[in-house]
């Protein structure tokens, strides 16, 4: 008798579940372009806007949105207006799996834009099948060259220099800055650590010492030991951190407190250089004054420059409440990016033209970048170089030794070459013309 | 008249269920069938979890840890020695039972908060050991990838169609047998031992024994759990196992009624559905996204208030309880 209500209850609560999963009618047919209407172009954003990565990314997408109200309240995109849907991933490979395959099945949008992270965004490509469904994936916020591999992904382009290109340009100018002093390398220990590792063995720099640690791992504790372990290597070795903004932060105030300082010479890669978040985490401005870290942008706090003040303007008038710094800058660059791409595709915009658009024109597209973008139908990788400055007090990055001087180089064993690329001034008050 | 024994009663059961999810699955989108895919993963993490605390009485706040080793375990399986992703899925069962039983023995003496704060320290440390092992792959984790679905399914079978397919055909085969499981013998057993060792004991059963065993079964559904879970978001790394995901099945578990595995689906509907929700409410009411973000934790913890404060034994007692008043 027992089992019989207990199986008719059973039955009664599956029942519900079945009906309701049946009540739930099937998506309506997929036109031929999703996300695309006579007056609107409907993106998509995953990206962490809560959790610890969310401390120095998560501005990207509001400054990618300011960048497009800008652009609608000039016209839009031949009269279609931009419209970019949010989606928070937390930095957690599940959340972006489910998040990007929310974004194309659920809010059907066009095209993804600035994806962040590595291990995040290798999965969601996979979980959201965007090859298959031929979406565009545009200017995802990785160095990790895996991404160039255009049978794996072949709709994504990403926009920052490999991490493999910034290791090799770092080897070089430890070698010609710092000749015959020890060399300390501390990099995270997964593929944009791993990149750069392989990056600083095709610069043949020689190491007195490498620490591979996982990005959760690093603890204040952990940051004690291992500067008090650097500071028995004698002279004033040259420390590359190779990780993110976070442990960056860890690893100087273990410094401070140890009051070691001044015993090396540091340098951060461009991940974890940004010298405002660093403030933002409690580092003292004497501790940043004098680091050296690689950069493919000009400062956000350099107003001399004409794309930083064109999008300061644009942030204070679209994006109030928000202080424009190195992430603002980087959201609206793609998002700048973005628009020109779009106007290259054409009035008649689809997908493929989209990605074509890209390929064809990428490489031509102004923005605010000292290295040239590299975008052809053989690479998808975008900035291909760095300059390496000088911070100081006020978090300011400038020219180490005064003079600004960008090289160039690829992911493999290619030469390093001073650049020659002249950065296409910005399009007037700021909204591309280009087609 | 024919009489159906029970055993054949439940097989019919998850039949009918199975030939109800065959039909539902041609009938929903693709979001829908990745979502159901969800859910039914959801489902058998959370049955794992309630076959350990509401039948055997042992607290695990460490599941997504086990749920890591069987999902480690399926890639590698998949990626170093090149097998069948179906192979796969059941060295993800087997390995991360044997990972339980090794871990059963060890905190078989420990109960209540021990156990709950030995399991919680795996589910903080076992992540950041995975880290230790270049062949685990780092932070950027192994790929786990079952393929394109056959092709004799024809073009428009979809690959969501496909991890619908093989989520919920692995999930009902194994509550099948779990459910066979608690009717036996060793389903009493396990209830008279939550419900007073000591009784139990002195009744003759070896209760230290029984303990290890429902622990090493239910690693091993909370291991296949995590196989599909990474089948789903096609790669395993540590971040695909944060101790939230611990306390979201705990939540499910507590919202479906720990002491019955009749609801699981209900559990696993509601961790699917709360961002669901969340999102519709907040483009109804027009809210930022940052409200989108911390939504779905409120709505979760609500979930759980409420469901301690009126439902603490599962919806389906309360239901009881009306048909009584009634």
């Amino acid at each position: 008798m027992i089992r019989n209500t207990r199986m008719k209850r059973f039955s009664i609560v599956s029942a519900v579940v079945a009906l309701g999963a049946m009540v739930v009618t099937a998506l309506p047919a997929q036109a031929a372009e999703p996300g695309l209407t006579s007056s609107e172009i409907k993106l998509g954003i995953s990206t962490p806007l809560t959790g610890t990565a969310a401390l120095s990314y998560g501005k990207v997408p509001g400054a990618m949105k300011a960048y497009f109200d800008f652009i609608n309240a000039n016209g839009g995109v031949y009269g279609r207006k931009i419209k970019l849907v949010v989606r928070d991933d937390k930095y957690l490979p599940t959340l972006a799996a489910t998040q990007t395959t929310n974004l194309v099945l659920k809010d059907g949008v066009f095209a993804l834009v600035a994806a962040l992270g590595t291990a995040t965004h290798s999965k969601a490509y996979a979980a959201a099948s965007l090859a298959t469904k031929k979406v565009p994936d545009l200017f995802v916020n990785t160095g990790f060259s895996g991404f160039g591999n255009q049978t794996k992904y072949p709709t994504t382009f990403t926009v920052l220099p490999s991490y493999a290109m910034e290791a090799k340009i770092i080897s070089k100018f430890v070698k010609d800055k710092f000749p015959g002093q020890a060399v300390a390398l501390v990099a995270q220990d997964d593929e944009f650590g791993v990149d750069g590792v392989n990056g600083f063995a095709a610069g043949s720099l020689t190491l007195a010492s490498k620490t591979l640690y996982p990005q959760s791992s690093m603890t204040d504790a952990r940051a004690k030991a291992l500067v008090t372990g650097l500071s028995a290597i004698p002279g004033k070795p040259v420390v590359i951190l190779f990780g993110t903004t976070d442990v960056t932060a860890l690893i100087f105030k273990a410094a401070e407190s140890l009051n070691l300082v001044s015993k090396f010479t540091w340098i951060a890669g461009s991940v974890g250089g940004d010298a405002n978040t660093l403030l933002a985490l409690g580092v003292k401005t004497t501790t940043i004054d004098g680091a050296i870290a690689a950069s493919f942008f000009p400062d956000a706090k350099d107003t001399t420059d004409e794309y930083v003040k064109e999008f300061s303007k644009i942030n204070s008038k679209y994006n109030p409440g928000v202080s424009f710094d190195n992430i603002v800058l980087q959201g609206m660059n793609s998002a700048m990016l973005t628009v020109q791409a779009l106007r290259a595709a054409g009035k008649n915009l689809t997908r493929a033209g989209l990605i074509k658009a890209i390929e064809t024109k990428g490489s031509t597209f102004a923005s605010a970048g000292l290295v040239p973008l590299n975008y052809s139908a053989t690479s998808h990788i975008g900035y291909n170089g760095y300059w390496m400055g000088q911070l100081n007090a006020k978090g300011e990055l400038k020219p180490y030794g005064g003079t600004l001087s960008v090289v160039t180089t690829d992911s493999t064993s290619g030469p390093i070459t001073p650049s020659t690329y002249m950065r296409p001034s910005i399009p007037k008050n700021g909204i591309p013309t280009n087609s | 008249m024919f009489k159906l024994t029970p055993s054949k009663k439940r097989t019919l059961f998850f039949v009918a269920i199975g030939w109800a999810l065959l039909l539902i699955g041609d009938r929903i989108g693709e979001l829908r069938q990745y979502q159901g895919s969800f859910v039914a993963m959801y489902a058998l993490a959370i049955a794992s979890i309630i076959l350990l605390t509401g039948y055997s009485g042992q607290l695990s706040l460490g599941h997504s840890a086990l749920m890591a080793v069987g999902a480690y375990a399926g890639a590698l399986s998949i990626n170093n020695l090149h097998l069948h992703p179906a192979i796969a899925l059941v060295i993800a069962t087997f390995v991360a039972g044997v990972f339980g039983l090794l871990l059963g023995f060890g905190v078989a003496r420990l109960s209540g908060p021990y156990l709950a704060g030995t399991t919680l320290a795996l589910a903080v440390s076992l992540p950041t050991l995975a880290n230790q092992f270049p062949i685990l792959g780092g932070e950027q984790g192994v790929v786990f990838d079952v393929g394109v679905p056959p092709a004799r399914f024809g073009e428009n079978f979809s690959q969501y169609k496909w991890f619908f397919w093989i989520s919920t055909l692995a999930v009902l085969i194994m509550l099948w047998l779990i459910s066979n499981f608690v009717s036996s013998r060793y389903g009493r057993t396990f209830r008279a031992i939550r419900d007073n060792e000591t009784a139990a004991a002195l009744a003759g059963l070896n209760t230290g024994r029984l303990k290890v065993l429902a622990f090493a079964i239910s690693s091993g559904m909370a291991g296949l759990a995590g196989g599909l879970l990474v089948m789903l978001i096609s790669g395993v790394s540590p971040s695909a196992f944060p101790l939230s995901l611990s306390f979201s099945l705990l939540t499910g578990a507590v919202v479906t009624g720990v002491y019955s595995l009749r609801g699981v689906m209900l559990g696993g509907l509601v961790l699917v559905a709360i961002p669901e929700i969340a999102d519709s409410l907040v483009t109804r009411i027009g809210g930022s996204e940052g409200f989108t973000a911390t939504l779905p934790g409120f709505l979760v913890s609500a979930l759980l208030i409420l469901a301690v404060l009126f439902a603490p034994n599962g919806p389906g007692k309360l239901l009881h309880i009306f048909k009584k008043h009634s």
